[in-house]
């Protein structure tokens, strides 16, 4: 048994597909590549694979995560040549390495990603405006989401969930403001243990600042997704444990 | 043509990927002055549309044509029209974003009465006048085929060309016949004319319908000489030899066939009086095994689909089923390929294979007895036994299945309360076949489902004169299997008896329709075949408003001597056939399926030579 994990971009039109069809894309790509990928057991065999996230529909990505099991090993160019001829156009394997079958799984080790995030707003604000906003609105203790929670076992009855998300935003960083487009880098918490969605941010940055966002313009790309080895972040592809 | 900018919007609607157009293996194609554009249209949304066997062979077989681009374009979802309405966007092809308003044709599929809306509301939304007399020069010809086609006089006022039989024959002629034409001057009717000379080819706008008082139809007649008094349906009577797609698209987005289909043969042998597709899909071809084993491995390849799926209309009656199930276990078996194999009939499907199947991937088991009781079973020439029933349950049960389906209809003609009762006796019968099948073979948790549909008599079929039940029947048998079918193992399952209603109405009904079609669309009415768009009570006005009653199509008895609105129609069955088992089920009498004995219903003379 062999393990591969890989890096992949998501771009183009393919970033508007589910990451439940993004599944179903790799597992059909495999069987047109004839990779010997391995397959569970049981009534329904499910080619074993794992993503780090899911990525949210229409957003685009440079670093997106994969482990695919084998049973045959394949050169790692091999399989990346093999893959993306099969794969649709905007989906691309940009590098791939055997890991330990010790490894933990990507969904268990990723907690940050960082984003590049690009919206309009409607009327014509100078940079330092925009910065002073964030500035304001990181220099706040709490920033609270409120979230609509359905409750179990009634169908049309809600509670309010709030929970401070100003911990899990690490990092804002202005970086252009021309002609009503703002874009901004934002290296936020990602994983099981904590997540935070770019729009959800910058919604509530419109609510707090008043800035006039239009929230429909927002657009998101994932530049790289992070682990925390030893107080430093790395890649989901660098230190890994010996095979 | 200009591209249509959606990529704002998609980052706005649901389901996004069901507007991309650049799935795998779609085609696009460069364009220039003398490709003819070609809409191909399923007037739902994509999920259903993309299901659509026929739609994926005719698209393949369009675009191997070098100067044929042929499109997909799929009913907008309602948040998407909404917006494109508000972008002013008009309907465009998936492949190229180009609006289809100035294409050379835009075809539509017939597959069901309640998709006609959507049909209208298509056209609207390409900004195509939807009444052919309003259309003009620049316009699109607006082509239907399909199933429902073969009663196509609802939307007659509407369409240009009805293909009926096999498209794959009768396209490339009417292509051929639109290249003289393209790109001159000519008068619309002058091409028509000249195609309707094309068998399998009718132009409704050729033809004058007058009516009695009574409102029955007095004549149809063609308007001018040459254009056909009957017009003959197309057939294929080679399989073998037919195009079949080597690669299918597959969508990014689940739908709901997600799935290799593999065409196993056209047609039915079995003759059941209420089924449609039985009449008209005559005769019986077969596909040979050699070319389906080709196929199914181009298929596969060429789509990395994890299913494949035997398609037919009683599957179980394939005469190589065996040998290919077999074939495509060992060669598919290590991929995980599952093979499905919908249709099957009780009193032949066989265990051995089944099991074979289940190694793979586990399914369910679904199977049709239609009616309750024996008596009417036979008035509907199923010719399936409650033994049969028994024998494939009790074999299921053993072999570890715990789920069965059971399909009914309900509204049937001579259909009694004892018939009702005949459901509910079959649902118990299966339920204590589970109880007394070994505890170590059977799997746990039984679950019978039974579904009931409504009868809907069908043009072509022995049924054709028959009246349909009328909703308070309808509601009130449904009453009654509801209160029969109280059981915690057994789930039941009822169609809307206004949906059916409407069904009705559109499937019998004549040209004077199109104006009710007109007016529906006005009124908002479109998606009638969902449950959350369907509005009965705006359907009752639009009648109302119209003057049209749609009882008189639904629910009224004919006699044989009343001239039908689709009698100038040949599917190759004949009326004295129809007539003959109509009589025949009034007696309860049963004809058996044609691979036994010839019933003479018509099509091997002049369509075939001789012998199915």
């Amino acid at each position: 048994m062999f393990k591969i994990r890989s890096r992949f971009v998501k771009e183009d039109d393919i970033i508007f597909i589910s990451h439940l069809d993004l599944v179903r894309v790799f597992e059909r790509a495999m069987r047109r590549g004839n990779i010997p990928i391995s397959y569970s057991k049981g009534f329904n065999p499910h080619p074993i694979m794992a993503f780090a996230t899911a990525l949210g529909v229409g957003v685009s990505s440079q670093g997106e995560y994969i482990d695919i099991q084998l049973d045959k090993e394949v050169h790692t160019e091999e399989f990346k040549t093999t893959l993306n001829a099969v794969l649709p156009k905007g989906l691309k394997i940009i590098e791939s390495k055997y890991i330990s079958k010790d490894e933990d799984s990507l969904m268990s080790i990723i907690s940050r990603s960082l984003y590049m995030v690009k919206f309009k707003i409607t009327e014509n604000i100078d940079f330092n405006v925009v910065h002073a906003a964030i500035d304001e609105f990181l220099s706040r203790e709490e920033i609270i989401e409120e979230k609509e929670k359905k409750i179990k076992g009634r169908k049309y009855d809600v509670k309010i969930q709030r929970k401070n998300i100003r911990p899990n935003i690490y990092q804002m960083q202005l970086l252009s403001v021309e002609e009503n487009t703002v874009i901004l880098k934002m290296n936020l918490a990602t994983g099981s243990v904590a997540n935070l969605k770019p729009e959800v941010v910058v919604k509530k940055l419109k609510e707090d600042s008043l800035l006039p966002i239009d929230v429909e313009s927002i657009r998101i790309q994932r530049l790289e997704l992070y682990k925390e080895v030893e107080g430093q972040w790395v890649t989901p592809l660098d230190v890994l444990k010996r095979i | 043509m200009k591209r249509v900018d959606i990529e704002d919007i998609l980052y706005t609607v649901e389901k996004p990927g069901r507007y991309l157009g650049n799935e795998l293996n779609s085609v696009h194609k460069t364009v220039d002055e003398n490709t003819i554009r070609f809409a191909f249209c399923f007037p739902d949304i994509y999920e259903i549309g993309m299901s659509h066997l026929g739609m994926q062979i005719l698209y393949f077989f369009l675009n191997k044509q070098e100067n044929v681009f042929c499109e997909r374009v799929f009913a907008p979802a309602t948040d998407m029209e909404d917006r494109m309405r508000r972008s002013n966007i008009p309907l465009f092809g998936l492949e190229s974003r180009e609006s289809i308003e100035e294409f050379d044709f835009v075809g539509f599929t017939l597959q069901y009465e309640l998709s006609y809306t959507n049909i209208l509301n298509m056209l609207n939304l390409a900004r195509i006048p939807l009444f052919s007399k309003d259309r003009g020069e620049k316009h699109p010809y607006i082509i239907v085929g399909g199933p429902c086609a073969y009663n196509p006089e609802p939307i007659a006022d509407f369409v240009d060309i009805v293909i009926l039989g096999e498209a794959e024959e009768v396209l490339p002629e009417v292509l051929e016949v639109y290249e003289k034409y393209k790109g001159r001057h000519y008068k619309r009717e002058d091409f028509l004319i000249e195609v309707s000379s094309i068998q399998g080819v009718y132009i409704p706008s050729l033809y004058t319908v007058e009516y009695n008082l009574d409102g029955t139809l007095k004549a149809v007649k063609p308007k001018y000489e040459g254009v056909p008094e009957r017009v003959q349906k197309r057939i294929i009577e080679d399989m073998d030899e037919v195009f079949y797609p080597d690669k299918i698209i597959v969508p990014f987005i689940d739908t709901v066939h997600d799935r290799v289909m593999l065409e196993v043969f056209r047609g039915c042998t079995r003759g059941c009086r209420f089924c449609q597709a039985g009449m008209i899909y005559r005769p019986i071809r077969e596909k040979g095994l050699e070319r389906l084993q080709e196929l199914s491995k181009s298929l596969l390849k060429n789509t990395g689909y994890e299913e494949i799926s035997l398609a037919s209309l009683s599957t179980s009656d394939f005469s190589n089923l065996d040998k290919l199930v077999r074939h495509l276990i060992s060669e598919y078996e290590k991929d995980r390929v599952g093979i499905s194999l919908p249709s099957l009939r009780l009193d032949n499907i066989t265990f051995e294979i089944m099991e074979e199947v289940q190694k793979i991937r586990k399914s369910g088991l679904t199977f049709a007895p239609e009616a309750g009781s024996q008596r009417l079973r036979d008035v509907i020439n199923k010719g399936i036994t409650e033994e049969d029933l028994r024998n494939a349950v009790e074999k299921a049960f053993s072999l570890g299945w715990s789920s069965v389906k059971l399909y009914f209809m309900i509204g049937l003609p001579t259909e009694t309360n004892e018939d009702l009762v005949g459901i509910k006796e079959l649902a118990y019968m299966v339920v204590d076949c589970y109880h007394r099948t070994d505890k170590e073979k059977r799997g746990k948790g039984l679950n019978v489902t039974v579904s009931a549909s409504n009868f809907v008599p069908k043009p072509f079929t022995p049924f054709q004169w028959v009246p349909q039940n009328s909703l308070e029947e309808i509601n009130k048998k449904q009453k009654t299997l509801v209160d029969e079918l109280r059981h915690k193992k057994i789930t039941f399952n009822y169609h809307d008896a206004k949906t059916s209603f409407l069904e009705g109405v559109f499937a019998r009904g004549d040209r004077r329709l199109s104006k009710v079609l007109a007016h529906a669309i006005e009124e908002g009415c479109k998606f009638d075949g969902w449950g959350e768009h369907f509005n009965f009570d705006r359907w009752m006005r639009v009648f109302e408003e119209t003057a049209v009653d749609p009882s008189f199509y639904a629910n009224r008895s004919r006699n044989y001597e009343e001239i039908l609105p689709w009698d100038h129609i040949d599917v190759g069955v004949t009326k004295e056939f129809l007539i003959r088992e109509n009589e025949k089920a009034k007696e309860g009498k049963l004809t058996v399926d044609c691979r036994t004995n010839c019933s003479g219903c018509g099509i091997n003379q002049g369509f075939i030579g001789g012998v199915c």
